[in-house]
């Protein structure tokens, strides 16, 4: 009977005695006795198949390059079967080792092996290639080149199984431009490629990603695919949604939903859609690499299409994935990150999936997600929060201001990889819109002093976004926290904003500050800080006749302003009309000519609040703006095709008319 | 009860069943079939040159098939492994889970063999890496380290595992795994057939009396009243 005492001991010496064991048959494969190196070989190939934990320390102790040597030098058939496994295995699901095996230079030795008169060499050889293929680190394929076409053509048309399915996997793996995709459709690949589809299992599923490959948002493609036989290989991938192997009905739908993506008409029956969707959403119940697969692929076919989103919800998507995450057992990241952003396209537009979603107390492991170590899964947590928070009910409800959530979002503004940042600010400018009390957990934990910080980021999206969000922080903000960002910012901070080389940082600048003096007299001196800095630099903005987005947010800063004190109204016309003027024409007579009519809107705005009839100053103000041919251009636009534009115009014009204008 | 079913006597069953027209070779397809899948390599050849059939796959790959299967039913795991590998390295490679319980039934066995030193170096080296890797087989793991806690372990509750029936089960998988790889079914079509015969009959129970099969081996027609 054993005891404990004894558990211990040998536990210890089992890890010594492996590596004595290891070194042992690494020092054999390069015996000069054929047969103890082919029992070396055989030996390691047996020990590292399943096995990672071997892999890697043959890795350390530098079996790879023995093994190649081993492929290089013998002309023996049972040493060449042998040494390729074991590389293939080296090679499989194990991204080091792929590395290892082709800085060993065997590529060039498996290709060789292809052309040998023995089957076993011939389906050894293809079956490593293939597992190299599998790998992203796998060499490029030339396809441009002749003799490689002519090479890849040579692999699809062979009798072997391993070999024509490594054809397929190298285009499923190294065609990656619409160049490719061409060259490869002209060669007459998918001819090739569809007679794959009635092959054996590893033909077929090989053949499915490659044909996902050509044909991914290659219109043209699909359509040379579709017209094949006239539709009948569609049928055949559409068959193959049903079939009786996981990874076959998975690899057929995401064929099916990069065709759908690249060419959505010949997706018009409703019942394909909608077995599609019923399809992915039993394979994620798979526990394996399908399920995670299926995932992704379920929240590329729903993303930004209403009515699928509508059928997947109605399929009990949301309970469905809700439930695979709440089963508690460790998922692999690839297959959370497609859950979640399965979940997210699912709350981008319905009100109902965003109810539903919510209503499954899921938020702790929502937050949960936000810690996660692999940064794909904590971005799609963010865009999940991000678009459940677009429930405006659910918002007003103060679902997602608590400390519980707010700390791990204001945490991940701080994260090291800038797309995590991006989503966390879109989902952040969402829930601060529900900030109507002052004392928030966000501005507790310092969010307003990262966003900021995040405004000066290298990355324009960072940048954009973290402005974005603090435009919705001030929104309708009491003054309090608007002084408390603008102590943080300065006039200094806002020029450089406002000033950015990019015009969309620009424009979220200028809306942000559009915010910052909306409201109180109060709120409109932070732009007469130091001599007036801020409201010079966008004056300096609008007159050089800068985009359309742009200058509506400058406008309605002008705007702003110009619903304040007569002091206020002054300043604005500064801007307006500056001495001396550079320019014979004035960039608001521009504005009033755009296509935009949200820019005619906001200009006029400006002209109504500068001589609203309350201020003394208010005739001076429109005679000036008659002089300089404002008020007449406004006159031709009485019939403005905008209803909006033209009431404000009415406006303005009577009250013109009280000046003694006509 | 049965008066409101409708009648049918043999004469008629028997004039339908005839008029039924099954074409010989399918018949031998199916027959094959359930000897290439079952493994029965000899009755497959035998077959093969009597009814000139031909087999879905090379009969030799049978003979490696079953010959691992035979290891993993002797208790010979680790010679089942060396053999799957042979015959296909991916086999093993990228099914983590079948690989698994090759190695927790390597462990069986020598729990089985009393060589208790051995076993707990095999969990450690081989087993606990997988463990640490997947949660469910952490939880496999640690029942079948259970055996040796136990004084008696014929009489624990952990025993299963040291049943001839877990070594099937494992042997089954190993084979159905090899099967997949080749593009083939892992069960052969006609016990799902007689299945679907036995089902239709228990359909059929509720609306009619007519002449049942109902011993399967001789297929023999029987009238209820009879």
């Amino acid at each position: 009977m054993p005891t404990t005492t004894s558990t211990s001991s040998s536990f210890s010496s089992a890890a010594s005695s492996s590596g004595n064991r290891q070194a042992d048959v690494f020092s054999r494969l390069a015996s000069s006795d054929p047969e103890v190196k082919l029992k070396a070989l055989r030996e390691v190939k047996n020990q590292i198949i399943g096995n990672r934990t071997k892999k890697l320390s043959f890795l350390k102790l530098g079996a790879v390059p023995a093994i190649a040597s081993a492929l290089s030098d013998s002309e023996c058939n049972s040493i060449l079967v042998q040494s390729a496994a074991a590389l293939g295995s080296f090679a499989c699901g194990f991204e080091a080792g792929v590395q290892a095996v082709l800085d060993a230079g065997v590529f060039p030795l498996l290709l060789r092996l292809l052309t040998s008169s023995d089957e076993k060499v011939v389906d050894a050889g293809a079956r490593s290639l293939r597992m190299i293929f599998q790998s992203n680190q796998a060499p490029k394929y030339d396809f441009l080149q002749e003799k490689n076409m002519k090479f890849l053509f040579s692999l699809l048309n062979s009798e072997n199984e391993n070999v024509s399915g490594l054809g397929a996997s190298i285009i499923a793996h190294a065609c990656g431009t619409t160049v490719q995709q061409q060259v490869l459709c002209d060669a007459g690949v998918l001819e090739k490629l569809v007679i794959l589809l009635d092959g054996s299992l590893s033909q077929r599923e090989a053949c499915l990603e490659s044909l996902a490959t050509v044909l991914k948002n290659n219109p043209e493609a699909v359509s040379r695919f579709v017209g094949l036989e006239a539709g009948r290989y569609l049928s055949s991938v559409t068959e193959l949604t049903k079939d009786r192997y996981p990874r076959t009905r998975l690899l057929s739908c995401l064929c099916l939903v990069v065709i759908y993506n690249t060419s959505p008409s010949y997706f018009l029956n409703m019942g394909t859609k909608s077995s599609l969707v019923t399809t992915l959403l039993e394979l994620l119940n798979d526990h394996g690499q399908s399920g995670d697969d299926a995932a992704l692929g379920l929240s590329s076919l729903i993303a930004e299409k209403e009515d699928l989103q509508k059928l997947a919800y109605e399929a009990n998507a949301i309970k469905n994935i809700v439930d695979i995450l709440k089963t508690g057992s460790e998922l692999h990241p690839k297959r959370l990150q497609g859950l979640f952003l399965s979940l997210a396209e699912l709350c981008s537009k319905l009100e109902d999936c965003r109810c539903s979603f919510l209503s499954l107390e899921m938020l702790d492991l929502l937050v949960n997600a936000l810690r996660h170590k692999n940064a794909d899964v904590r971005t799609a947590a963010c865009i999940c929060f991000r678009n459940a928070a677009r429930s405006v009910k659910n918002l007003s409800a103060g679902r997602f201001t608590n400390d519980h959530v707010m700390l791990p979002l204001v945490q991940l503004l701080h994260d090291p990889s800038s797309s995590v940042e991006v989503a966390v600010l879109g989902a952040l400018s969402n829930i601060v819109l529900d900030f109507s009390s002052p004392k928030s957990t966000f501005i507790e934990y310092g969010g307003i002093k990262q966003l900021i910080e995040l405004s000066k980021s290298m990355d324009p999206n960072a940048r954009c976004s973290a402005l974005r969000a603090l435009r919705n922080l001030m929104f309708l903000a009491d003054n309090k926290r608007k002084e408390l960002f603008y102590s943080e910012v300065k006039a200094q901070g806002f020029v450089s904003l406002i000033s950015d080389p990019e015009p969309t940082v620009q424009e979220q600048a200028l809306a942000l500050l559009r915010n910052l003096v909306d409201g109180c007299i109060n709120s409109i001196e932070f732009v007469f800080d130091e001599d007036g800095l801020i409201l010079d630099t966008v004056g300096k903005q609008l007159r050089k006749s800068p985009q359309a987005h742009m200058a509506i947010q400058g406008m309605y800063v002008l705007t702003n302003v110009a619903s304040g004190t007569e002091l206020h109204k002054e300043a604005v016309m500064q801007q307006l009309f500056p001495q001396p003027q550079a320019e014979s024409n004035n960039f608001m007579l521009k504005f009033l000519q755009s296509h935009e009519s949200q820019l005619r809107s906001a200009t006029v705005w400006t002209i109504i609040n500068l001589i609203s009839p309350s201020s003394p100053g208010a005739h001076d103000r429109h005679v000036k703006l008659r002089d300089e041919g404002i008020i007449p251009q406004l006159k031709n636009m009485v019939n403005d095709a905008c209803l909006d534009v033209k009431i404000r115009i009415r406006t303005v014009l009577s009250q013109s008319m009280s000046f003694g204008d006509n | 009860m049965a008066t409101s079913k409708k009648v049918i006597t043999r004469d008629e069953w028997e004039k339908k069943l005839n008029a039924v027209k099954l074409r010989k070779e399918d018949m031998n397809t199916l027959v094959m079939n359930f000897l290439v899948t079952e493994g029965f390599v000899e009755a497959a050849d035998k077959f093969q040159r009597e009814s000139g059939t031909k087999p879905e796959i090379d009969l030799a790959t049978i003979t490696d098939r079953m010959a691992v299967k035979k290891a993993v039913q002797n208790g010979n795991v680790e010679d089942a492994i060396e053999k799957v590998n042979d015959l296909n390295p991916e086999i093993l490679d990228t099914n983590p889970e079948l690989f698994f319980h090759l190695q927790q039934q390597r462990l069986i066995e020598l729990i089985r063999q009393g060589k208790t030193e051995e076993a707990l170096e095999f969990a450690q080296e081989e087993l606990a890496p997988r463990g640490e890797e997947n949660q469910a087989f952490l939880q496999e793991l640690e029942k079948t380290v259970a055996l040796l806690v136990f004084e008696d372990a014929s009489n624990c509750p952990v025993k299963d595992l040291l049943d001839i029936s877990h070594r099937l089960k494992t042997a089954s998988e190993v084979n159905a795994a090899i099967l997949t790889s080749q593009s083939h079914e892992k069960d052969p079509k006609l016990p799902s057939l007689l299945k679907m015969l036995i089902w239709a009959q228990n359909q059929l129970d509720e609306k009619a009396v007519y002449p049942h099969i109902n011993d399967l081996s001789t297929g023999q027609l029987k009238t209820p009243s009879e």
